[in-house]
């Protein structure tokens, strides 16, 4: 009977781990801008959200939980909230990363690497005056665009997701 | 008939027209390099009230939008100081103004002004626009926020830079590009700006809500 024991033990652990490792949050890519853009320019029919942040963002931090609500409300279908932080490549370590664990975030992550924002902001969208949160919708494939720059309420970006949504 | 038509159709217009202009976005309002900006009086953290036209012998200022809450603005605050101290010996110094609401941002209120101007020695003049008109009128959106005037002979203030101080916020020792020293420099030297107009990432304004 004992020697039973240890393997089921594994086993349950094993299962355990699985379990939580599919709820864990997603983990955070560090990209250059080239990589950003060709997100933007991503060919498929699909309602692309993707909201610029960061962690010392406090509206943005207010917005985020309709953001993430958006993820879990599509599953498997062709809406793609991607969140992108702005915060400085040397703070992924000890403020992003925390962040995403503490808020269990299932959004796609990536942390932009440009400290100088002179050189990319009007390249992705002229109107943009830098202030963030921020927020594009775009599904390049019916070439529909819409950019925001301002903090959304819940209602609002249904709203936007309801206009677009494929 | 003709009579009453006409200013019924006048009506018409006027109202299409203001739809139009309803519909302008905030943030195509503003400034852009080239105008002319309006002086303000906005009180100061030692109490009094500040404006442009005080500054007898100025040839222009450097007028930034910033606030103490927002962490952008946190990390520029020492080097506002050493752009005021490099660059009003010159003629140009620096004015800042927070633009925040304090029912939205309540650290950003005139005794947290007075703290921080306090606890950082700026040596500047630290103005709030409680109201947020002049926010409005120059078109600010972020904090930080620069716009560099110069004044004319005329006396009027020309916006001559909008945009940022350089082009790293978070390690000022990795600065390459100092952005607003550069148009400070040109203006300085009597010459044209050659990047008038630079961005950067930074808080929204805290509008106070309606």
């Amino acid at each position: 009977m004992m020697k039973y024991v240890k393997p089921a033990m594994l086993l349950v652990a094993f299962v355990l781990f699985a379990a939580t490792a599919s709820l864990a949050q997603q983990k955070v890519s560090t990209i250059k801008f080239d990589e950003l853009q060709k997100i933007r320019a991503s060919p498929h029919d699909t309602l692309y959200v993707v909201n610029y942040w960061a962690t010392w963002c406090k509206p943005c931090i207010k917005e985020m939980p309709y953001f993430e609500a958006i993820t879990q409300q599509y599953k498997g279908q062709p809406v793609r909230v991607i969140l992108v932080s702005m915060d400085a490549v040397q703070d992924l370590e000890k403020r992003v990363i925390p962040f995403v664990e503490k808020r269990n975030l299932q959004s796609r992550l990536y942390l932009l690497d440009e400290p100088d924002g002179n050189t990319w902001i009007d390249r992705i969208e002229p109107k943009w005056s830098g202030a963030i949160p921020a927020t594009m919708f775009f599904n390049n494939k019916r070439k529909q665009y819409e950019f925001v720059e301002r903090e959304l309420s819940e209602a609002e970006l249904q709203e936007l997701i309801n206009k677009y949504k494929p | 008939m003709k009579n009453t038509t006409t200013p019924l159709l006048y009506m018409v217009c006027l109202l299409f027209v203001g739809f139009l202009m309803a519909a302008i976005p905030a943030s195509d309002s503003g400034y852009q390099v080239g105008d002319t900006a309006r002086d303000f009086k906005l009180k100061n953290v030692d109490g009094k009230m500040v404006s442009m036209s005080d500054y007898k012998n100025a040839k222009g200022f450097i007028v930034t939008f910033t606030c103490n809450t927002c962490p952008y603005s946190v990390a520029y605050e020492d080097r506002i100081i050493d752009l005021h101290n490099k660059y009003a010996p010159k003629g140009y110094p620096v004015i800042a103004i927070n633009p925040n609401d304090v029912q939205v941002s309540p650290k950003d209120s005139y005794q947290d002004m007075q703290v921080r101007a306090r606890e950082k020695k700026f040596p500047f003049a630290y103005v709030y626009d409680e109201t947020q008109e002049i926010t409005k009128a120059y078109g600010a959106t972020r904090t930080p926020h620069l716009y560099v005037v110069q004044k004319q002979k005329d006396g009027k203030f020309k916006v001559a830079y909008i945009g940022t101080i350089d082009d790293n916020s978070r390690e000022p020792e990795k600065v390459q590009k100092k952005y607003a020293e550069a148009a400070l420099d040109e203006l300085v030297s009597g010459k044209a700006v050659s990047q008038p107009n630079t961005k950067a990432i930074g808080c929204t304004i805290k509008w106070r809500e309606a």
